[in-house]
């Protein structure tokens, strides 16, 4: 027969083993094969199929690798912008020149700027970096961030959008309840999930697909409230959701095992004593009661029928009112002093704070019946196996096989927080928090060793984790703003770590810079700008003002594999390696993002496969010539040798790989001292293996232990408890955050101070995605359809929209590449399956075609991704409508964590 | 002597493409062909509504209706049960694209390439002249199969001996092994769980088993 050469690995000359993390739910492991110099084809790296959680096998978007690197549009040579004008309108007249030529150009420019100081007259860094998805781009980066780090002070908090891509304030907020930055089911003990449009089999990489899969063929029950049946809750039980109301139906599901079950018998009480805030005793002032001379809070001792420190020996009271001696101390050190005053424990006071929560409440404002409340209500008890053990690697632990899962959108923007507190206080009433079975987290960003959870977990104040927050107080808070988001200003909860320019309000900037706001630093735009491996003209909110915007950067340096609508207003195009044709050893394994938590960790490499179609350069190579044309060679090299860009200190306790000062290191000779570093350093001096090793095996794995999987791990061993269900810390770092802000004249926050409250309450969250209608003179009735966004497998994260046979796979899958709307919807508008439609918000009109859907709420419409592409090529053709055109850049859909949501409000109609 | 087949679990399958790019990708295959492909169904109303994910392809019928209507004999079954395609002897009438139930087959008269610039190498070094204006499905990846067989593997359970859908399979719904054998993998899924297989009521005898619940 004619075609045994496809098939077969007979012609295939070589396979190079690669990392993909294209999403944060990798890396996975493949091969690619390489034939007459070419790399034809993508294969599982089924060697690691006993270590990787999924069999070593990738997902459909590594596959699409090949055509990304034959790309006969990408951007073949350094290219200078020879038109001086920028905009939509000007082309940008790209000039090829040499990588010298380049290069030197850069570096002038970034010299001249230091020249003049690393801060503009505002006290903005003068340098800006955006980088596309925190959680992607550093296994892509190579060395260049140990360039960064030699420079100063830079701004990478001027954002390219949240929504779809992030999950913003379950960063936040997971990790100062659980040190849970990621939130994950421990898919493969849990029986029952709930889900809140959490959309893992689209978004939850090959780990999650795979894990989930199984879970279902033993039996898995998943319950998905969302707006739209997405690919996830194709194997649930379906309950459309009004957009928005997610918080309603979690509280009315807490209301409904508070006060219609029968809590005491059905709740894990040991848990909730033990290692909650529950019987903490709460104040006539909101604040906990406590020992006038320890200021440790009290709990209720009802042998000995007195208040006691939490710390002693006792077994409390979880609910009660009692008289109690003690103080408060609220915001800015007011001390409350109390001889005798009523104090409820947290736990009574949360009972009382969701009695008015009904399931009819909830059904009103959200669609999901009562029934269907009551029904999930009584299944997750059922489920949970309160009082249920079981034992990993000899140790016994709490078996809660329920779990609770939320979704993008979901978390982000307004009612983020109060879905965020339903979802893990209805997890700790049965004790389902970082057990087996349960709710747990992957990752750390915020905190210290950000490698490892349960070190992370070190005893804070009130018997909780410590987690310092931004400080709020008069001294120390931070005025000024040293990043254009201001998140240590803005946002206590976003730390003060290397990640938390990116979890600041990083939408801040472009609104500022368009409507500047009051008694604050005029903002201005970077003197020189930094991008890679991101597009905020197609991924921001209102990309229409983002682009115009940037259009008035004065210089911008974009890594570009092809010409796309942001690097359009670039002055200056490097094209980088890209995936295939770079080196990079990376962390893999452990616990980590999405559905990441293995039985072993290691590092992997990323290596060239074949010579490359172009004249790029290694990102690491134009780091190390950047530094030399800049003079900061050593500096480059000194970060370099501390694990500067490359995550892995070249020196250790028993080795020493440092790079020698004043030789400009080869890319090679970086990654093979990484590579001896790294095995030395994981296999406690055992093994070290170098470049050459690495990129004939691919991988190195040591054993991770599944324990520490489970931050009841470290939580028990320390003794702490998790800072809930009461939000004492959250409120009073709101009061005093209001109090800076109104002593500098700042009033335009103060809807955000409104967000801080120790117990969350509902607010009409839809109506203010309905109302802004307002602010553009536009009636809200005007605008009757909700437009949300949904991933898509094939085109998520990886920075492959203009990969052809994706969109040609993709086909396959619903939505793709047009509007979802309900058939019926659409039929009564006299709109049939692939007319044209007009999507309207009160900012813009675009157009797309109609897909009619069954399963679509009938006040819903749904478009995958970001997509309405005008230079990106192969993209540009694909005629997919882009919620971000239509949805506003503005304060009032800004919550108090800086994060908004991808929802509009629009009509649509036939063209 | 093997029969091959598949067995499809739909309880785990959702419809990610990752098989459909896998095949296309071993067996080059121009745009909008697809050997293998998920169908995305929804049946019901609002809100009423289940959505299922279905994998298709050639069902390498025990019966296969293509087989009647090729004029040439180009289509043809093979001892281990595989239908395939003497390319040398079909002449592109397309009679079988029509008779097949299953929209497996499929026929292009030109070479065309992804991206509209031309062919990019690795197109180039995988070209198939062959396969133009002729019909093509897919073929269980029997070369594959084969090889592995010579190596010593075992189809089904080496993803070298294996179907390349299968191998890539992210949910692990999809499995490939000996229908004759009683004790392969896929005669055990079989036999343990409740399968169909489509169309039965035309007699073609699929050699693909859906897991249905």
């Amino acid at each position: 027969m004619k075609d045994e050469h496809v098939v077969t690995n007979s012609f295939v000359q070589s396979k190079v083993p690669e990392y993909c993390y294209q999403c944060v739910a990798g890396p996975d492991l493949l091969n690619v094969c390489v034939e007459n110099g070419v790399a034809t084809r993508i294969e599982p790296n089924w060697k690691f199929g006993d270590i990787h959680p999924a069999a070593g096998r990738v997902c459909v978007k590594a596959y699409g690798l090949i055509q990304k690197t034959y790309n006969p549009y990408r951007v073949k040579k350094p290219m200078v912008r020879t038109n001086p004008n920028k905009g939509h309108d000007q082309d940008p007249q790209w000039k090829e020149v040499s990588w010298d030529e380049a290069l030197d150009l850069v570096a002038q420019k970034l010299l001249a700027v230091k020249a003049k100081g690393v801060r503009d007259e505002s006290g903005y860094p003068r340098l800006a970096v955006t980088f596309g998805s925190g959680g992607i781009a550093p296994a892509y980066t190579g060395a260049l961030p140990a360039f960064l780090g030699t420079w100063g002070p830079v701004d990478f908090g001027i954002g390219s959008g949240q929504g779809v891509k992030c999950y913003h304030s379950e960063h936040l907020y997971g990790e100062f309840w659980h040190r849970a930055f990621t939130v994950q089911s421990d898919t493969p003990r849990t029986n029952y999930l709930i889900s809140f449009g959490n959309n893992n089999d689209a978004s939850g990489g090959v780990l999650g697909v795979w894990r989930h899969a199984q879970a279902r063929e033993r039996g898995l029950k998943r319950v998905q409230f969302e707006p739209h049946l997405s690919v996830t809750g194709a194997h649930a039980q379906w309950v459309p959701l009004k957009p928005k109301t997610d918080a309603a139906v979690l509280f009315a599901l807490i209301h409904v095992i508070l006060h219609e079950r029968d809590w005491r018998k059905e709740c894990d009480i040991e848990f909730l004593r033990g290692m909650t805030n529950s019987p903490y005793l709460v104040g006539p002032n909101g604040y906990f009661m406590r020992d006038p001379e320890t200021r440790k809070p009290l709990m209720w001792d009802p042998a000995e029928n007195r208040a006691r420190p939490f710390d002693e020996k006792f077994q409390p009271a979880l609910v009660g009112e009692f008289e109690v001696p003690g103080i408060e101390v609220g915001p800015d050190g007011a001390v409350m002093e109390h001889a005798h005053a009523p104090a409820q424990t947290a736990f009574q006071k949360m009972i009382e704070h969701v009695r008015e929560y009904t399931p009819e409440w909830a059904e009103k404002i959200s669609g999901a019946s009562a029934a269907t409340i009551r029904q999930v209500a009584r299944e997750f008890l059922e489920n949970a196996n309160v009082g249920g053990t079981i034992e990993i690697e000899g140790k016994t632990y709490p078996h809660r096989p329920v779990a609770i899962l939320l979704g993008k959108t979901v978390t982000n923007g307004w009612g983020g927080y109060e879905t965020l507190w339903g979802r893990t206080v209805l997890t700790t009433l049965v004790g389902a928090l970082e057990v087996p079975g349960g709710t747990i987290g992957t990752t750390v960003r915020l905190n210290r060793p950000g490698h490892d959870r349960l070190a992370s977990a070190r005893p804070g104040p009130d018997g909780f984790m410590d987690q310092p927050l931004n400080p709020t107080d008069k001294e120390n808070w931070q005025a000024k703003p040293k990043i254009r988001n201001a998140y240590q200003t803005l946002v206590p909860l976003a730390n003060n770590s290397p990640w938390s320019a990116a979890l600041g309000p990083a939408h801040l900037p472009w609104l500022f810079m368009k409507d500047p706001p009051d008694h604050w630093p005029r903002p201005t735009a970077p003197d020189i700008w930094f991008i890679y491996r991101t597009n905020p003209a197609i991924s921001h909110w209102d990309s229409d003002t983002v682009s115009e915007q940037m259009s008035k950067f004065p210089f911008i340096v974009a890594f570009a594999y092809t010409p796309d609508e942001t690097n359009w207003n670039a002055d200056v195009l490097l094209p980088e390696a890209t995936d295939l044709e770079s080196y990079q050893l990376y962390r893999i394994g452990g616990t980590k993002y999405i559905e990441q938590y293995w039985k072993h960790q290691g590092y992997a490499l990323r290596q060239p496969a074949a010579p490359s179609p172009v004249d790029c350069l290694d990102l690491t190579d134009i780091a190390t010539e950047l530094a030399k044309r800049t003079g900061v060679l050593n500096e480059y090299i000194a970060a370099l040798n501390k694990g500067g860009g490359t995550g892995i200190a070249l020196k250790g306790k028993d080795f020493d790989y440092t790079l020698p000062a004043d030789v400009p290191p080869t890319t090679e000779q970086i990654w093979d001292r990484a590579c001896r570093a790294a095995t030395r350093e994981l296999s406690k001096g055992a093994v070290e293996y170098d470049l050459a090793w690495f990129k004939e095996n691919g991988a190195y794995f040591v054993p991770f232990p599944e324990q520490d999987w489970f931050l009841h791990t470290a939580m028990a061993a320390k003794g702490l408890r998790y800072e809930l269900p009461y939000q004492e810390r959250i409120w009073r770092a709101g009061q005093e955050l209001g109090n800076r802000l109104h002593e500098q004249g700042i009033t335009w926050w103060d809807t955000q101070l409104h967000e801080y409250s120790p117990l969350p309450v509902w607010k009409d969250f839809p109506d203010i995605w309905a109302r802004i209608a307002e602010q553009f003179d536009k009636k809200p009735d005007d605008y009757d359809v909700w437009l949300l966004t949904s991933r898509s497998m094939q085109y998520s994260w990886g920075s492959n929209v203009g990969i052809p046979v994706l969109a040609d796979v993709a086909k396959n899958v619903k939505g793709h590449f047009g509007v979802m709307l309900n058939a019926q919807t659409a039929k009564r508008a006299n709109i049939r399956e692939g007319d044209w439609v007009w999507i309207e918000s009160p900012l813009k009109r675009v157009k797309g075609h109609a897909i009619l859907r069954e399963g679509v709420r009938p006040d819903c419409a749904v478009t995958l991704q970001q997509f309405g592409h005008w230079v990106t090529p192969v993209a540009k053709d694909l005629n997919m409508p882009n919620l971000n055109q239509l949805s506003p850049l503005h304060l009032a859909l800004t919550d108090a964590t800086g994060s908004g949501a991808d929802v509009v409000r629009v009509k649509i109609y036939k063209v | 002597m093997s029969r091959w087949g598949m067995v499809v679990d739909l309880r785990k399958c959702v419809g990610c493409q990752t098989c459909t790019i896998a095949c296309k990708q071993t067996n080059n295959t121009p745009p909008r062909v697809f050997w293998r492909w998920v169908a995305d169904c929804e049946t019901g109303t609002y809100p009423d509504v289940q959505r299922s994910f279905v994998p298709m392809g050639c069902q390498h019928c025990t019966n296969p209706p293509c087989l009647e209507v090729c004029p040439t004999t180009a289509t043809y079954k093979r001892a281990d049960g595989i239908v395939d395609i003497d390319y040398d002897l079909c002449i592109g009438c397309g009679y079988c694209i029509v008779a097949c139930p299953y929209l497996a087959r499929n026929i292009v008269f030109e070479t065309a390439p992804y991206y509209e610039a031309g062919l990019i190498p690795p197109e180039q070094v995988l070209a198939h002249p062959d396969r133009v204006g002729v019909a093509t499905k897919c073929n269980f990846c029997f070369p594959r199969v084969q090889e592995g067989l010579a190596r010593g593997l075992v189809p089904g359970v080496a993803p070298d001996a294996t179907p390349m859908c299968v191998g890539a399979c992210i949910s692990n719904a999809m499995h490939f092994g000996d229908l004759d054998n009683p004790e392969s993998n896929i005669s055990r899924y079989i036999r343990e769980n409740q399968t169909v297989r489509l169309s039965e009521e035309l007699g073609t005898e699929s050699a693909i088993y859906y897991i249905v619940q």
